[in-house]
């Protein structure tokens, strides 16, 4: 990530090595958190869209590579990674919270 | 502190493009050669004549030759000859072995698949070879393990997605752009050509990239079918008709005649019949399940309709699947592209090509960007440009050395369609590590001079060792032999004058304002 740096740090190594840490907890949500919350978020939609079965199953899958890529590039134009991080983890708990207690379709 | 949009997503289109460009370009180039699979097939198996059986006579042929051959099996899959396809192919799953229990959620084993004369059904002998088969599926399978070919495929599917809609998001000048290309401008010229084939093919890569990860959305994404039925396989009658799987009677009763099931298939079906699945054959439960071809339908999953095989009675109609398995089924229709005639194949051909150039120019934009004139490359530098080398220049010098080795190993030999696609890994990775003996510049010229080469030698083998050379094939009027010729030596004069042009010394060095051209 480019990012305008503070004039000088002052440890550049431990500064640099946070940077690091920050950009692989960056990708890793993206990637796999995208992914979990892309899953989540398709399974929702099947569980719910009030249509058959076999349609909502399908419908739920149609848009869910484009969800997925917008949320991945997502991960890397917000500025904040405690923010990226929150938001992709935190609403992938929530709606597999639901998906939990909404259970197989009966 | 915070960057614009356009910013943010120039660096990760970028990043995105340079970390998946590799299997991306060899997706693209052998996805490409995929549109002709049937053509490359037939090409690699040049003792076969060609002629043309109706689905009902190859079908009758193929069952009988099963029922003397393999009586006692539990299915059998019969894939019918079409206009693209001489021969019918048969896949035989034997029954399973009571006293071996198979491990959960493996797949059952396959028989051997068997090649048949369409007419007779009798076996056919022609050398072995896994033809056009070989490309489609290292397409996305990338010859790794089951599921982990699949899977990485569509991780770098994922990626190119993603900086498709980061390419479009960068790209203020998306229309300027279609009309910009300026030659010998060093690395302007490449943005250039990376925006020239972008744009102007951008639907198509859209298309191709979205529909391509939806081939396999079952496997990507299975959660919202465990949601909604217990057994995933109840999901397969619904949304496809897949005929019910009923256990054996072990009652013996010999199968009706198959001729008249596929005629009557194929006026339910509207469509010519490409696939007869027969399960329990012999037995009193035994069904026939017949599926259209694709040929002339976007839908790429048509209907199916299951018939007893004891009795001949129609079981399941063909189902008319809802907008959303239908939706679905144009997507793969659009990608496989088998409703294609040879015109449009061609130009989905030429698109697929702008997509290997498109994947192509943006590696060489991650080099260019990032030199700086006078200075020592850095290691990640020089390492991306040996990859760039590695994939852009010697992917065709593999692909060309496995239809040469089609030619050149004898048609006899034992094992030999494994040796054929082992040839196309060795071939790359010695050019590969060939090159690094040689400086960039020369390196890229060394190896497309050795892939125009290799594919000169293709119809100078083919005249040689078959009887179906380029000057017979234009006097027997075989112009899929001719095409294949011709097509080889396109490719080769092009591998030519990419040689050509790489080892000239670069009279324009443009650097200047590097980081504006290109976005980093």
């Amino acid at each position: 990530m480019q990012r305008v740096e503070p004039s000088t740090p002052a440890h550049p190594a431990r500064h640099l090595r946070r940077a690091a840490v920050a950009m692989a907890a960056r990708c890793v949500t993206a990637l796999l958190g995208g992914y979990a919350l892309t899953a989540i978020v398709a399974t929702l939609i099947a569980r719910l869209l009030p249509i058959s079965r076999v349609e909502a199953t399908v419908w739920a899958m149609v848009p869910a590579f484009l969800f997925y890529a917008v949320v991945a590039l997502w991960c890397f134009h917000e500025p904040r990674t405690g923010r990226v991080m929150a938001w992709v983890w935190g609403s992938a708990i929530v709606a597999g919270g639901a998906v939990w207690l909404l259970g197989v379709r009966p | 502190m915070t960057r614009s949009l356009r910013q943010s997503m120039a660096w990760i289109h970028g990043w995105l493009g340079m970390l998946a460009g590799w299997i991306l370009f060899a997706m693209f180039l052998t996805g490409t050669a995929s549109y002709f699979r049937p053509e490359i097939t037939r090409w690699m198996q040049p003792e076969l004549p060609m002629h043309r059986t109706s689905g009902a006579q190859a079908t009758q042929a193929a069952v009988a030759e099963l029922a003397r051959s393999n009586g006692g099996d539990q299915q059998w899959f019969i894939m019918l000859p079409d206009d693209r396809t001489a021969i019918t192919r048969v896949f035989t799953i034997p029954q399973p072995d009571a006293t071996a229990k198979p491990a959960p959620g493996k797949r059952r084993k396959r028989g051997g698949e068997l090649e048949l004369d369409p007419a007779t059904g009798k076996p056919i002998h022609a050398r072995e070879t896994r033809g056009g088969e070989h490309f489609y599926r290292f397409h996305f399978q990338l010859q790794l393990p089951h599921p982990w070919g699949r899977w990485l495929a569509g991780v770098c599917g994922m990626f190119m997605l993603a900086a498709i809609v980061s390419g479009v998001v960068t790209h203020k000048r998306i229309f300027a752009d279609f009309f910009t290309l300026r030659w010998n401008k060093g690395q302007r010229s490449w943005l250039d050509t990376h925006n020239v084939s972008a744009v102007l093919a951008l639907p198509y890569h859209a298309v191709i990239t979205y529909t391509g990860l939806m081939t396999l959305v079952l496997m990507y994404l299975p959660y919202p079918i465990a949601i909604n039925y217990k057994q995933p396989l109840d999901f397969g009658r619904e949304a496809y008709g897949l005929p019910v799987d009923a256990e054996a009677s072990k009652r013996p009763a010999p199968l009706v005649p198959i001729a008249p099931l596929v005629r009557d298939a194929e006026a339910r079906l509207k469509a010519p019949v490409s696939r007869v699945v027969v399960r329990h054959p012999g037995d009193a439960a035994a069904t026939v399940a017949i599926s259209a071809a694709t040929v002339s339908a976007l839908n790429a999953r048509t209907g199916t309709a299951v018939y007893s095989g004891a009795t001949g009675a129609l079981l399941q109609s063909p189902s008319n699947s809802g907008a959303a398995v239908s939706t679905v089924g144009v997507m793969l229709g659009l990608h496989i592209a088998q409703y294609a005639a040879p015109g449009l194949r061609w130009v989905l051909f030429l698109l697929g090509l702008t997509g290997a150039a498109m994947v192509g120019t943006g590696l060489l934009l991650w080099t260019a960007a990032r030199r700086r004139p006078g200075a020592t490359p850095f290691f990640g530098l020089r390492l991306v440009e040996r990859l760039n080398i590695a994939t852009i220049a010697g992917l065709p010098i593999g692909m060309g050395a496995f239809l040469l080795a089609n030619r050149l190993i004898p048609a006899a030999a034992t094992g030999r369609a494994d040796a054929e696609v082992a040839t196309m890994f060795y071939a790359w990775g010695a050019a590969a590590l060939l090159q690094l003996l040689r400086p960039a510049r020369q390196a890229w010229a060394a190896l497309f001079a050795i892939g125009a080469l290799v594919f000169v030698a293709i119809p100078v083998a083919n005249a040689l060792t078959t009887s179906r050379g380029l000057l017979a094939s234009w006097q027997a009027g075989d112009w899929l032999f001719v095409g294949f010729d011709l097509a080889m030596l396109v490719t080769a004069v092009l591998l030519g004058a990419a040689a050509w042009r790489a080892g000239r010394p670069q009279a324009v060095r443009a650097t200047r304002r590097v980081k504006e051209m290109v976005h980093v």
